[in-house]
C-alpha cells in the first residue's frame, strides 16, 4: 500500500466552490475562466500516489497550486473535492480532533521561513511537536536533543532562534519535524530562503538523513535542479494542474509539453541523465579496442558527468554494463556530445518504448487524456509513456509550441 | 427639512433602559464601588512616604535605581503638597477603570482577531466609542450610576476600551501566519495556538494597548472630577471653579507625577512578561555593560529581592495603617449626628459655598460625618434625585433652576427658601454711560465686541438669558454669549474694569461684586428676566423624614442680605480651600448664630 495518495483533489477558493469543480471537472473550463467570476481554483484535479520511504518532489512556480496542494495532504486545508489517502485512511473524512492528532503524530511539516518560534529556545523549538503530544519534559528534550544532534546542531540547544544563521535555523525547523517520529514529512520551499551553498549543503544532509531514516517526504520547490537532485519522483505542476509526472530523468527526456520543456533548458543534464538514458544498442568489438587503451565500462546509473571524463580516455563507445557484467549497450563519444548539447529528441533511439518517447513531443498527442481517468494516470507515471491530462482547450495553444520543438529537435 | 428628533430618541431610550434596567445598573454600581473602595482602602492604608517606598522599589526592579528614587522623589512631593489622598482616589480610579477594561478589551481583541466580521462589526463601534466627547458619556452616565466615582469609572471605560481591542486585534494579527501555522501543522489546537502562540508573540503590541488604557483612563480623571469622581481630578474642577491657579498646578503635577509613573512602569512591565522583551532587553543591557561599564543607576535587583522589598514595606505600612487607625474625630457641642454620614453638594456660586460650607461646619459641630462636593450643576440635580446627594443648598427657584426642578421634582424634596428675593440681570461698568436698559445694548455690539460675558453654561440665567432675553431685545445674533464660570466672567469683569474697557456680565444680586465694584444693572422694561428667586435648599425625597433634626434645623434656615453678603466676604478675604476655617471666622464674630441656626 503507498502511504500517501491524493485522490482528484481540488481546491477552490471563492464564491460557490462545487459548482466551479464541477465546471472544471466536466467541462474542462480552466482557471482563467474562473478567475472572471471572482473565484480561484488553486489546484485542479491533482492525483499522485506516494511510496514509503520515497521523496516525491512537486515543482512549480509560485501561484502554481503546490503549496495548496501541500497543506491538504496533511489538512490544514480542506480539499474542496477529492481525497487525501494517508496510510489507507480518508483524511478528508476525519474530525478536526483527529486530524490534529493525525498531525501531531504521523505527518511534520518544514516551512519556508522556518517558522520557529522566537519565543522558544532552540531545544524547546525542537520539542514543540512532542509538547504538543504530551511528551513528558524531560522525555521530550531528550528526543529533541537527539533530533538536533542528528541535523548537526549538539550543542545549540540553549541559543535562540535569531542567533542563527538561515542555514542553522532551518536545521532547527528539520530537527522539529523530525523529532516527533512523524512517517511522513512535508517540505514547503525548505531550502528556497537560503542562499546558494548553504542550499546545496542542506540539500545533501537531507539525503544522507533520508538514507539512514527512510522517510517519506514530500518536497515543494520551484527549482527544477532541486527537484531533480531530490526527487525519487517529480510532479511538475502548471495553472493548478499537475502537468507531469516522473522520475527526473523522465521529466529531463521527455518533457510532457514546452512548459516544462522551457524549465529543463536551464538543468545541468549531465547530472540527470544516465548512460542508461543515452546508450544505443551494440557492443564493443574487440578489435576496436587496441592493446594499451584504459577504457573502462560503466554501469546504467552512472552521471553524464562521470560518463564524459570516461569516455575521455577511451578510445571507442563506452561500454555500459550491469552488475554482472553483462553489456548492455554502448555510448559513442559523438553521442555523448550531441546528447549534452540538447539532441534530446533522439535519446534511445532503438528501445522499443524509445519511439514513443521520440514522437512524445506535446501537441501531438491529438487525443487528450481525461483529466479524471487514474488508467490515464497510471500510464503517464509509467517511464515509457509520459503522457500527462492535459484540458482540450490548450491543446491547439500547445501544438503551436510543440512545432517549435520540433524545430529544435 | 423636518427636525429629526435624535435627541429626544436618545433620550427617551436611556429614561426607557433606567426604568427597566436599574437593577442591572445599581448591581454595576456596587460591584465597580466595592472595586474602588477595596483598592482605595489598601492604596490608602500605609503612610504615604512607605507607600512611596514600595512603588519606588517596583520602579527599581522594573527600570534601575534611578527611577526608583525619581519615583520615590515625586511621590513625595505629591504627599508633600498634601494631594496624597486625591492621588491615591484617582490612582485607585485608574487601577478599576484599566482593570474592567482589560477584562472586556482582550477577550474582545481576540475574537475580532479571529473572526472579520466581528472585526468588521467592532470598528465603526469602537470608533464611536473613542470619538464621541467624553463627556457625552457623563450625562446617562449620572442618571444610571449616580453622581461618584461609577459615572466617571464607566465613561473611562468607554472612552478607553476602543485601544485596548485594538491594539489586542493588531496584536494578535501581526504575529506571523507562518508561526500560527507551523502551531497548526504540529497538530495544536485552536486554544493552545492562542495561549502557546499568539498570546506571547501578542504581548509587547497588548501591553502597549494597557498602556494607552491607562494614559487615557488618567486624562479622563478631570472630567471624572466633574461628576463627584473626587480625587486629583476633583481637585482640578474645584480650582478651576475658583480659578485657583495654585491648587490647579498642585494637582496638575500630581498627575502628572502619576502619569509618568505608570506609563513607565506599564512599559518596562511590557518588556518584563513578554519572553521576546524579557530577551531583548537582558541583550541591550549587556550591549550596555560590555560599552560602559556596569552602572550603580543601571542596577536593577532580581525579583526576588525586589518582592522581599516590597512585601516587607507592605508588612511595615500595613502594621503602622493598622495601630495609626485608632484616632477618630471629636464633635464638640451636643453629639446628635453619631458619626452620620450626610452627602452636601454644592456648585461653585458664591451664595452656595459660602450656605454650603457653614452647614458643613454647622454639622460637623453636631457630630455628623459630612462630605461636600463640587459638582457640574447638571450632575448635582441628578445626584440629588438618584440620592446620592443629601441635600443642597443653591436652588434658585422658580426661575433660574426651574428646568432641573420639573425634571426630578417627584424625587426632590423642597426644604423652603432661606434667602430672597434675587434678581438676575445684565450688568455694565457705571462708566458705559450710554446704556442704561437691555434695549439700549442693541447696535452696540461693536463697542461690546458682540460679546457677553456668561458664567456655566448649565445655570439656569444662562438658558433664560440665551432662549429669551436675547429673543425680547432683539439682541439675537447681534451679540454672543460666551459660555464660561462664574470666576471667569468675574475675573474678566475685573480686567475690564480695571482698564475702563466696555464690558457687559451676567450677574444677579445679591453679590459681593456690587460691594466691589461700581456697576450698574441694566433694566428689563419687558420683565424677561421673570419674577426674583428664592434661594432654595433642596434634599432628596425622604432626607427630612430620615434625619428629623436635620430636617428641622434645614427648614427654619434664614439668612438675611448683611449676614450673606458678611459670610462671602469672610470667604473672600480668608481664600481659596480655606473656606471652612472662613466660616468658623464668621461664626466666631456673630456669637449666638449657630445656636440659632441649628439650636440643640
Amino acid at each position: 500500500m503507498s502511504r500517501l495518495q491524493a485522490d482528484h483533489l481540488y481546491k477552490v477558493f471563492g464564491r460557490r466552490p462545487d459548482e466551479a469543480v464541477r465546471e472544471l471537472a466536466e467541462s474542462g473550463a480552466d482557471r482563467d475562466a474562473l478567475r472572471a467570476d471572482g473565484t480561484t481554483a488553486a489546484v485542479i484535479d491533482a492525483s499522485f500516489t506516494v511510496e514509503p520511504g520515497q521523496i516525491f518532489v512537486v515543482m512549480g512556480l509560485s501561484g502554481s497550486g503546490k503549496s495548496t496542494l501541500l497543506r491538504m495532504l496533511n489538512g490544514l486545508l480542506t480539499p474542496t473535492a477529492g481525497r487525501v489517502l494517508f496510510d489507507g485512511r480518508d483524511l478528508t473524512a476525519l474530525s478536526d480532533r483527529e486530524l490534529r492528532e493525525v498531525r501531531s503524530r504521523k505527518i511534520s511539516m518544514v516551512f519556508q521561513h522556518f517558522a520557529l518560534f522566537p519565543h522558544r529556545s532552540v531545544l524547546e523549538n525542537a520539542a514543540y511537536g512532542l509538547e504538543v503530544q504530551g511528551v513528558p519534559r524531560a522525555e521530550r528534550e531528550k528526543r529533541a536533543a537527539e533530533a538536533l544532534e542528528l541535523c548537526g546542531l549538539a550543542g545549540w540547544e540553549k541559543s535562540w532562534p535569531d542567533e542563527l544563521s538561515g542555514g542553522m535555523q532551518q536545521r532547527v525547523g528539520l530537527a522539529r519535524a523530525l523529532a516527533t517520529d512523524a512517517d511522513l514529512l512535508l517540505m514547503d520551499e525548505s531550502f528556497s530562503a537560503l542562499d546558494p551553498l548553504i542550499r546545496r549543503d542542506m540539500q545533501d544532509q537531507l539525503l544522507v538523513l533520508q538514507q539512514k531514516l527512510k522517510k517519506t517526504i514530500v518536497f515543494i520547490t520551484h527549482d527544477l535542479n532541486e527537484a531533480m537532485r531530490l526527487g525519487d519522483r517529480v510532479a511538475v505542476m502548471r495553472d493548478g494542474r499537475i502537468v507531469q509526472l516522473g522520475t527526473a530523468e523522465d521529466i529531463l527526456v521527455r518533457p510532457a509539453d514546452d512548459y516544462v520543456a522551457s524549465f529543463i533548458q536551464d538543468v545541468d543534464r549531465t547530472r540527470v541523465l544516465t548512460a542508461a538514458a543515452v546508450m544505443t544498442d551494440g557492443t564493443v568489438e574487440p578489435g576496436d579496442c587496441p592493446p594499451g587503451c584504459g577504457c573502462r565500462s560503466v554501469l546504467p546509473e552512472t552521471p553524464l558527468a562521470e560518463l564524459c571524463t570516461v569516455a575521455a580516455r577511451s578510445l571507442h563507445p563506452v561500454a555500459v554494463e550491469n552488475a554482472d557484467g553483462e553489456v548492455l549497450g554502448v555510448v559513442a563519444q559523438d553521442r555523448l556530445l550531441g546528447v549534452m548539447g540538447g539532441l534530446d529528441a533522439d535519446l534511445r533511439p532503438t528501445t522499443p518504448t524509445g519511439a514513443a518517447a521520440s514522437t512524445a513531443v506535446p501537441g501531438t498527442h491529438a487525443a487528450p487524456a481525461p483529466t479524471g481517468d487514474p488508467a490515464a494516470q497510471e500510464a503517464a507515471e509509467a517511464p515509457a509513456a509520459p503522457r500527462v491530462p492535459r484540458p482540450a482547450a490548450s491543446v491547439e495553444a500547445s501544438a503551436g509550441d510543440g512545432e517549435e520543438v520540433t524545430a529544435r529537435a | 427639512m423636518p427636525r429629526l428628533p435624535l435627541g429626544q430618541w436618545v433620550d427617551n431610550t436611556v429614561d426607557w433602559l433606567q426604568a427597566q434596567f436599574s437593577w442591572l445598573f445599581d448591581a454595576v454600581t456596587s460591584l465597580v464601588t466595592g472595586l474602588y473602595d477595596g483598592i482605595d482602602a489598601v492604596l490608602s492604608a500605609p503612610q504615604p512616604l512607605l507607600f512611596a517606598g514600595i512603588l519606588a522599589v517596583v520602579a527599581w526592579w522594573l527600570r534601575g535605581l534611578s527611577a526608583g528614587v525619581l519615583a520615590f522623589a515625586g511621590f513625595a512631593v505629591v504627599d508633600s503638597i498634601e494631594l496624597w489622598d486625591d492621588a491615591m482616589s484617582t490612582l485607585s480610579l485608574v487601577l478599576v477603570a484599566t482593570l474592567v477594561t482589560l477584562v472586556i478589551a482582550v477577550p474582545l481583541g481576540i475574537w475580532a482577531a479571529r473572526s472579520r466580521t466581528v472585526s468588521a462589526v467592532l470598528r465603526p463601534v469602537l470608533d464611536f466609542m473613542q470619538t464621541m466627547p467624553a463627556m457625552v458619556y457623563l450625562i446617562p452616565g449620572i442618571i444610571f450610576f449616580g453622581v461618584g466615582v461609577v459615572p466617571g469609572i464607566i465613561a473611562t471605560i468607554v472612552f478607553a476600551l476602543p485601544p485596548g481591542v485594538r491594539m489586542t486585534e493588531l496584536g494578535i494579527r501581526q504575529v506571523d501566519g507562518e508561526l500560527v501555522e507551523a502551531a497548526e501543522a504540529f497538530g495544536t489546537t485552536p486554544r493552545n495556538t492562542l495561549l502557546r502562540v499568539q498570546l506571547p508573540l501578542a504581548l509587547p503590541t497588548i501591553m502597549a494597548g494597557v498602556n494607552q488604557v491607562i494614559m487615557l483612563g488618567l486624562s479622563m480623571v478631570v472630567i471624572a472630577g466633574m461628576v463627584g469622581g473626587g480625587g486629583l481630578g476633583g481637585a482640578v474642577y474645584r480650582a478651576i471653579g475658583n480659578v485657583d491657579i495654585g491648587l490647579g498646578f498642585e494637582a496638575g503635577i500630581s498627575i502628572v507625577i502619576l502619569a509618568m509613573y505608570l506609563d513607565r512602569m506599564t512599559g518596562a512591565l511590557g518588556s518584563q512578561v513578554s519572553p521576546l522583551g524579557r530577551r531583548a532587553a537582558a541583550k541591550a543591557h549587556a550591549a550596555r555593560v560590555a560599552r560602559t561599564g556596569a552602572k550603580i543607576w543601571g542596577h536593577r535587583p532580581q525579583p526576588v529581592t525586589a518582592l522581599v522589598g516590597v512585601v516587607i514595606l507592605a508588612l511595615v505600612a500595613g502594621g503602622m495603617g493598622f495601630l495609626g487607625g485608632g484616632s477618630a474625630t471629636t464633635a464638640s457641642g451636643k453629639n446628635t449626628g453619631h458619626g452620620k454620614k450626610i452627602s452636601l453638594g454644592y456648585i461653585p456660586w458664591d451664595e452656595g459655598i459660602a450656605s454650603t460650607f457653614l452647614w458643613k461646619e454647622l454639622l460637623e459641630r453636631r457630630g455628623y460625618e459630612v462630605d461636600a462636593r463640587q459638582l457640574e450643576a447638571g450632575a448635582l440635580y441628578t445626584g440629588l434625585a438618584g440620592g446620592q446627594i443629601d441635600f443642597q443648598t443653591d436652588s434658585w427657584l422658580p426661575v433660574t433652576h426651574a428646568q432641573y426642578w420639573e425634571k426630578y421634582r417627584n424625587k426632590l424634596e423642597d426644604l423652603g427658601s432661606w434667602y430672597g428675593p434675587t434678581s438676575l440681570e445684565l450688568t455694565v461698568p457705571s462708566y458705559m454711560k450710554d446704556v442704561n436698559s437691555l434695549a439700549d445694548l442693541k447696535g452696540k455690539a461693536g463697542q461690546f465686541k458682540g460679546r457677553i460675558v456668561g458664567i456655566e453654561p448649565s445655570a439656569g440665567m444662562m438658558g433664560i438669558l440665551k432662549d429669551k432675553v436675547l429673543e425680547d431685545y432683539g439682541l439675537e445674533g447681534e451679540y454672543e454669549v460666551v459660555d464660561g464660570s462664574t470666576p471667569g466672567m468675574l475675573a474678566e469683569l475685573k480686567r475690564a474694569y480695571d482698564k475702563k474697557e466696555p464690558i457687559v456680565v451676567t450677574l444677579w444680586s445679591p453679590h459681593w461684586a456690587y460691594s466691589g465694584y461700581d456697576l450698574k444693572k441694566l433694566q428689563d422694561p419687558k420683565g424677561s428676566w421673570g419674577k426674583g428667586d428664592g434661594v432654595h435648599t433642596l434634599a432628596r425625597k425622604g432626607f427630612a423624614a430620615d434625619n428629623p433634626e436635620v430636617g428641622a434645623w434645614l427648614k427654619g434656615f434664614k439668612l438675611s442680605e448683611k449676614e450673606l453678603t458678611g459670610l462671602e466676604a469672610v470667604i473672600q478675604e480668608t481664600g481659596k480651600g480655606k473656606e471652612q476655617q472662613a466660616v468658623r471666622t464668621w461664626l466666631d464674630r456673630n456669637p449666638g448664630l449657630a445656636e440659632r441656626l441649628a439650636p440643640q
